[in-house]
């Protein structure tokens, strides 16, 4: 790091409208958030986004208590207004704003416009059907203003056969092949589907196309429209599997947690419930290092062990032998005990773990922020650092319609009559009123 | 000025190596960066004796994960041990925007390339640093791969099933996400030196937290432990109503059910009458536990009579959540995919022309000029003369550094 606290945060002054659900697009918005842009989100007190706010606007306790359930409220309690307490929304919102207008009347389409005129961006992960009922396209907002940066992330893309095809990141990478990829070795496809990798993919590719559009804009001096088919952008993270099938003509198919050129490698059991060590071997050196260190130093020297085929062949053997030794380890202890051998390994970590991590603590990973309706908790910081900004996030996650003062008289200038004349007619609000 | 895409001016000095490194300067690359590639000379980017392998065949030109890893870029050679080396280097860095590299922390240092040197050679540059656990910490010198940092950072520890141990996800996804953030990192990193007329700027990302900062379910559980205490873990086969990855008759099927989409996937296999009954009429009753058991016998003969694509095309009807498990031949095959045109043919030496995935994200810019065709990823050190002839070397200059095997 180079130099000292200087700078104010990169994107000061950038206006982001943000009408994205769920979390492949919301994860955008939050990397631009974090550093500075103002993210304003539309949301809508007569739709409630559905897995975007919880997964049902009001469950009860018992519901929120069972296992398996998809969302998390503090305390296990979804309070007076659970919209604004689910884990899977304050996760993503730190440092945005909400607002709330009724897009499917007149008054609301012509309040998103005023909001078109004064922003920079704007940015949608929805179902394609869905954007068309409140007319949210590119020919609308360049009319409005043709200066806008414009990014949509469709599923599969905004034509074709899938257009209307909605789907979560696991399914996206059902659709790709990801889990003909992933699974046990040898084993049917059982819950493996349980990743959404695809998510954070698109997230990340969306908040890098805003980059580049944003570029475009500075430097021709007109808007772009950018799209992100969040399964194609996702596809290319198996881009050495494609090139396999179609140079090799071969299909992957699931290696557990072993791989062609490192041998051992795998996940063992540690002491205690669920805890593992993950290992990985990828040169005869690690191996006889390993072998010193889990008490057979003879395998060392063995011939049959001598490479990674021949380790590979026998890989249920060794696993077997490491095992014996990792079960008696702390999961902690045996990754600092085989880090110092010079042998990749890492603990399984849980959640418990991220937050009394040693590492992450002192790069100051986490921050504390308060929520109005959910209280103290710690967000991770931004996805990358540097010495010259003040990264610290401003506030905690929006509730439902926060900012509508801000934005309404603020921002357009609203005044009290109007705004009470919205207030009345469904548009503002801090409740659901469906 | 950006001419027809909107990092054409820009020139990103690459430094890296490897799968995550390359997997960000590649990005760049798609949306007009200059990417120059700096390799070792004789053997190159490590990745380069990686498999995938043409014919299975191993060789310097020939690995598919190289291939695809590196379209676009320019590759030069470059012995970084050498003074004259390190000299070349710090005069292209008078000549780039971006520098990003992935060595161990404290190599670049080592080199005689810290970022106060770069900094010095060109004051607004961008240098993205991008390493397994970051450049301070206890953890910086750990070794690491793509197994131990998604344990460690992942969301491995809920990946699988509830009765093995944890799973690793497809592929090199926890490198790939972070050098989605490289690039990203170095894009925005570029516009406050342009458009703030900032300095440059030195930023470090670590493969460690960019995991832990993952929306691939790692960061809604980490809120959600914070909130009630769970431990996600692993979750067994039907954890919510309706939700699994069920048998079909050409393979599984995945759905996401649970109490507030259930309805529909219940009128997907034509059982409308079950949301008359009291226990499945309001989300309470569907959110009960013993819904999923009750359910399956219900939804399993439905699935088993039906092709993977038989039932996508239903949940598509009934905005029903779910999708095939599909191989990468049937993504190869898949109407969507080949419909939009997503797969590009890239012709190479020792290949010949072959498929690879397509772009990341489609420009649509308004003179309709359609996205440029990928180059292929170069020879190893194929743009040597060419890169230092554009630097201002003369080809005098350019020799005596091939005979001190500088290039």
């Amino acid at each position: 790091m180079v130099s000292n606290n200087s700078k104010s945060l990169p994107l000061d002054g950038l206006r982001i409208l943000d009408l994205t659900v769920v979390w492949a697009g919301p994860y955008a918005t939050q990397i631009f958030g974090d550093w500075g842009a103002e993210i304003i989100r539309v949301e809508s007190i007569k739709h409630f986004p559905a897995t975007t706010r919880g997964m049902v606007m009001r469950p009860t306790k018992e519901m929120v208590s069972q296992k398996g359930s998809l969302s998390a409220y503090p305390d296990r309690d979804p309070g007076e207004r659970p919209w604004n307490r689910t884990a899977s929304f304050n996760a993503h919102a730190r440092n945005k704003k909400s607002m709330t207008v009724d897009m499917t009347k007149p008054e609301g389409q012509e309040v998103f416009d005023e909001l078109l005129k004064i922003s920079d961006v704007v940015i949608e992960n929805n179902v394609p059907v869905s954007m068309d009922r409140i007319n949210v396209n590119w020919e609308r907002v360049s009319s409005v203003n043709p200066k806008i940066v414009m990014l949509r992330m469709p599923g599969f893309g905004l034509d074709g056969p899938y257009e209307d095809y909605r789907t979560f990141g696991s399914h996206m990478a059902g659709v790709v092949g990801h889990y003909s990829v992933m699974g046990y070795q040898g084993e049917l496809a059982d819950m493996t589907g349980n990743t959404l990798t695809a998510d954070a993919a698109g997230g990340a590719g969306a908040a890098l196309a805003l980059a580049a559009g944003i570029r475009y804009r500075n430097h021709n001096d007109k808007g772009i429209f950018i799209e992100i088919a969040t399964a194609e952008n996702f596809a290319n993270y198996l881009g050495d599997h494609i090139l396999d099938y179609t140079v090799n003509d071969r299909l992957a198919s699931p290696m557990g947690n072993r791989d062609i050129s490192n041998a051992p490698q795998g996940v063992y059991r540690c002491t205690g419930e669920d805890r593992w060590i993950a290992i990985s071997v990828n040169s005869d050196k690690q191996w006889e290092s390993l072998c010193n260190l889990i008490g057979s130093p003879e395998l060392a020297k063995d011939p049959e062990y001598s490479n990674v085929s021949r380790r590979r062949s026998l890989h249920d053997t060794i696993d077997q032998l490491i095992e014996a030794w990792s079960i008696g380890m702390d999961a902690h202890k045996a990754m600092s005990a085989l880090q110092a051998e010079g042998i990749p390994a890492g603990v399984v970590m849980n959640e418990e773990d991220a937050f009394s991590d040693p590492h992450l603590e002192e790069n100051g990973f986490w921050e504390t922020l308060e929520g109005a309706e959910t209280g103290k908790y710690q967000y991770a910081s931004t996805l990358w650092k540097t010495a010259s900004t003040d990264r610290s996030h401003k506030r905690a996650a929006p509730r439902l319609g926060e900012d509508n003062e801000y934005v309404y008289k603020e921002l357009l200038g609203f005044d009290a009559d109007k705004y009470a004349e919205f207030e009345s007619a469904g548009h503002i609000g801090m409740d659901y009123d469906i | 000025m950006v001419g027809i895409m909107p990092l054409d001016d820009v020139t990103v000095l690459d430094l890296t190596h490897y799968t995550a490194g390359p997997f960000a300067t590649r990005i760049l690359s798609d949306y007009g960066a200059n990417v120059i590639k700096i390799e070792r000379p004789e053997t190159g980017d490590p990745a380069r004796m990686l498999p995938p392998f043409y014919e299975d065949k191993p060789g310097l030109e020939r690995s598919g994960l190289f291939l695809w890893l590196n379209t676009n870029k320019r590759s030069i050679t470059i012995d970084l041990k050498k003074e004259e080396g390190r000299e070349l280097v710090l005069e292209l860095v008078k000549h780039s925007q971006i520098l990003v590299e992935n060595f161990s922390p404290g190599t670049m240092d080592a080199l005689g390339l810290s970022p106060t040197k770069l900094l010095e050679a060109n004051p607004k540059l961008i240098i993205t640093s991008l390493s397994n656990y970051g450049q301070t910490g206890p953890y910086r010198d750990y070794i690491g791969n793509e197994l131990n940092l998604y344990g460690m950072g992942g969301s491995m520890i809920g990946a699988g099933n509830i009765d093995h141990e944890p799973l690793k996800t497809a592929g090199r996804m926890v490198n790939y996400h972070a050098g989605y953030v490289a690039a990203l990192a170095s894009a925005l990193g570029l516009y406050t030196v342009e458009e703030r007329d900032e300095l440059g700027d030195h930023f470090d990302v670590s493969i460690f937290e960019t995991a832990t900062h993952s929306i691939d379910m790692r960061l809604n559980r980490l809120m959600g432990y914070q909130y009630t205490g769970r431990l996600a873990g692993r979750q067994s086969q039907a954890s919510a109503v309706g939700s699994g990855v069920h048998p079909c008759a050409d393979g599984y099927f995945l759905i996401t059910g649970g109490a507030r989409f259930i309805p529909n996937i219940i009128r997907m296999i034509g059982m409308d009458e079950l949301l008359d009954q009291e226990e499945w009429s309001t989300p309470e009753g569907r959110a009960h536990p013993d819904r999923i058991d009750e359910f399956l016998p219900h939804l399993i003969p439905w699935t088993l009579s039906r092709t993977k694509e038989e039932i996508r095309k239903e949940a598509e009807k009934h905005a029903v959540l779910g999708g095939p498990m599909n191989t990468i031949e049937d993504l190869m095959n898949n109407e969507q995919f080949i419909d939009r045109g997503y797969f590009q043919e890239i012709d190479h030496p020792e290949t010949g022309p072959i498929k690879y995935p397509g772009y990341h994200f489609t420009l649509h810019r308004d003179e309709d000029q359609p996205m440029p065709d990928r180059k292929r990823a170069p020879l190893l050190g194929e743009h040597s003369e060419e890169v230092l002839k554009e630097i201002g070397l003369s080809k005098s200059e350019i020799e005596t550094l091939k005979k001190q095997s500088v290039i």
